[in-house]
């Protein structure tokens, strides 16, 4: 496969304009965004942020995030203490259900926000974290997908 | 506007999902690199389109932009009905029609004479066709695994198409739907998801004897497939169909547009679906339309480069069958 995206950015039959689109490179992606964990106080309430990646092909409306399981350095987040934040608005997970009307864009990241005393001490941390949407398309019916990502974050 | 009669090639940008949802390539990119692979641009609505199901001045503007730059014919356009986005229950009737008319009234006003349908817009398509009428637009009935054509539900939908008879209303279908055998990515991501060997040869042997789907599960967790390996093996028989391409021919002059589903190339062919019969039926029938490239296979790899060389196989297919 290499030698072919060698052959298609030198290949002189293509304008050079596709030539330039063909050698970009991207960023990795999974439901975990590469980026540090930052340590923040949302509405008087300390705690810290993370950012996520919805998982699909296509936009969801929030609706079809079906819940979300996090777990930092081996402890269970409570998802019921957890939010979404989206294009400037934060939800509860319990009120995604009635989102039916507000679409998450496949192309724009969202963060988690979990409540938390003490900040988490800088380094690294590891962080698996789930998850679960219905894909409201699938011809064979409604079912559960689960997304899982497992990544070393910093804290910021 | 394009003059060319017979089979014309285009492509989707799902191909390209995997560069689009990273980062890699713009929307606008897409649209540059579909003007050098055949012309014909299909998009994905809820992927493509910011504001879906509604469309925005500025997407418009932007989709018209580059249409026009790149010399584009748009030429399908994905809609969904989404029968699962509420928690609760399935979206009743007047629930689908309210989310499926903008959509349709987007692809319209984008410019897209075809509309691609999932298959359950079949409940409301009687209120749907009055759209189809009002905004010129052709509605399809994608043909995607498991809709083989000689499948209950592909019948279902031949038969409504029959009786409403209107050249407004007809089918798309998806060559996934024509395999000889299961893609080998798909067989490596069930052997990485650790389902033994013996198994996976298993599973090959019943899908390529048909097996329904439930049974061969069943066989097969009876054999000890896991449960949390059931979603890999299932795959095989969601993903991949074995249509025969002859079935083709009498349902063509219902077929409005076609998706080139395409997994992996090999040496210039596609090993896993039947692409030389499929291409002979569409052109020896005089097939006229468009066929969108929709590459599904592994990412990480050179998607573009793989579409080019699909083109190229179905235009070389397409020249050896030519009527002379």
């Amino acid at each position: 496969m290499t030698d072919l995206q060698t052959a298609n950015t030198t290949a002189q039959d293509l304008p050079e304009g596709v030539r330039a689109i063909l050698a970009h490179t991207g960023k990795p992606r999974s439901f975990l965004r590469e980026e540090p964990i930052r340590n923040v106080v949302r509405n008087g309430v300390p705690g810290y942020e993370l950012g996520v990646n919805l998982t699909s092909y296509r936009a969801l409306p929030l609706s079809c995030v079906e819940g979300l399981r996090l777990n930092v350095d081996g402890v269970d987040v409570d998802p019921s203490t957890v939010t979404l934040t989206l294009n400037g608005y934060s939800h509860k997970l319990e009120e995604l259900a009635q989102l039916s009307q507000v679409w998450w864009f496949i192309l724009d990241p969202a963060s988690i926000f979990v409540p938390r005393a003490k900040p988490l001490a800088a380094g690294s941390h590891q962080v698996n974290a789930t998850l679960i949407t219905v894909e409201p398309y699938v011809t064979a019916g409604r079912f559960s997908f689960y997304h899982p990502a497992s990544s070393t974050l910093a804290v910021e | 506007m394009t003059a060319k009669t017979g089979l014309k090639l285009g492509v989707t940008l799902h191909s390209f999902t995997s560069e689009y949802i990273t980062y890699k390539w713009s929307l606008e990119d897409m649209f540059q690199l579909a003007s050098v692979l055949g012309g014909g641009l299909e998009i994905v609505g809820p992927a493509h389109q910011r504001g879906y199901p509604n469309l925005t001045d500025e997407f418009e503007r932007i989709f018209k932009s580059s249409v026009e730059r790149w010399g584009l014919t748009p030429t399908s356009y994905g809609t969904y009905a989404d029968p699962f986005m509420l928690k609760e229950r399935d979206l009743n009737a007047d629930e689908m029609v309210d989310y499926i008319v903008p959509q349709l009234k987007s692809a319209a006003q984008l410019g897209f004479p075809i509309a691609r349908l999932q298959y359950f817009s079949y409940s409301v398509i009687e209120r749907l066709m009055p759209w189809a009428e009002k905004l010129n637009l052709k509605l399809g009935y994608e043909l995607h695994v498991p809709l083989m054509i000689a499948s209950e539900k592909t019948r279902m939908l031949i038969d409504q198409i029959e009786r409403i008879d209107s050249p407004l209303l007809g089918l798309i279908p998806d060559t996934g739907i024509f395999a000889r055998s299961i893609p080998e990515f798909c067989l490596i991501g069930a052997r990485h998801a650790g389902v033994s060997e013996a198994l996976v040869q298993r599973a090959i042997v019943l899908w390529n004897a048909r097996t329904p789907n439930r049974a061969a599960l069943e066989e097969l967790i009876g054999l000890g497939l896991r449960k949390e390996n059931v979603g890999t093996v299932e795959r095989m028989w969601g993903s991949f169909g074995q249509s025969e391409p002859e079935e083709l021919k009498p349902i063509l002059p219902r077929v409005i547009h076609m998706h080139g589903k395409f997994f992996s190339m090999r040496d210039g062919e596609e090993p896993d679906i039947r692409f030389e019969e499929v291409v002979k039926v569409l052109v020896e029938s005089g097939y006229d339309g468009w066929m969108s490239s929709e590459y599904e296979g592994q990412g990480g790899v050179d998607t573009f480069g793989l579409v080019r060389e699909q083109q190229a196989m179905i235009h070389r297919y397409a020249a050896k069958y030519a009527p002379h």
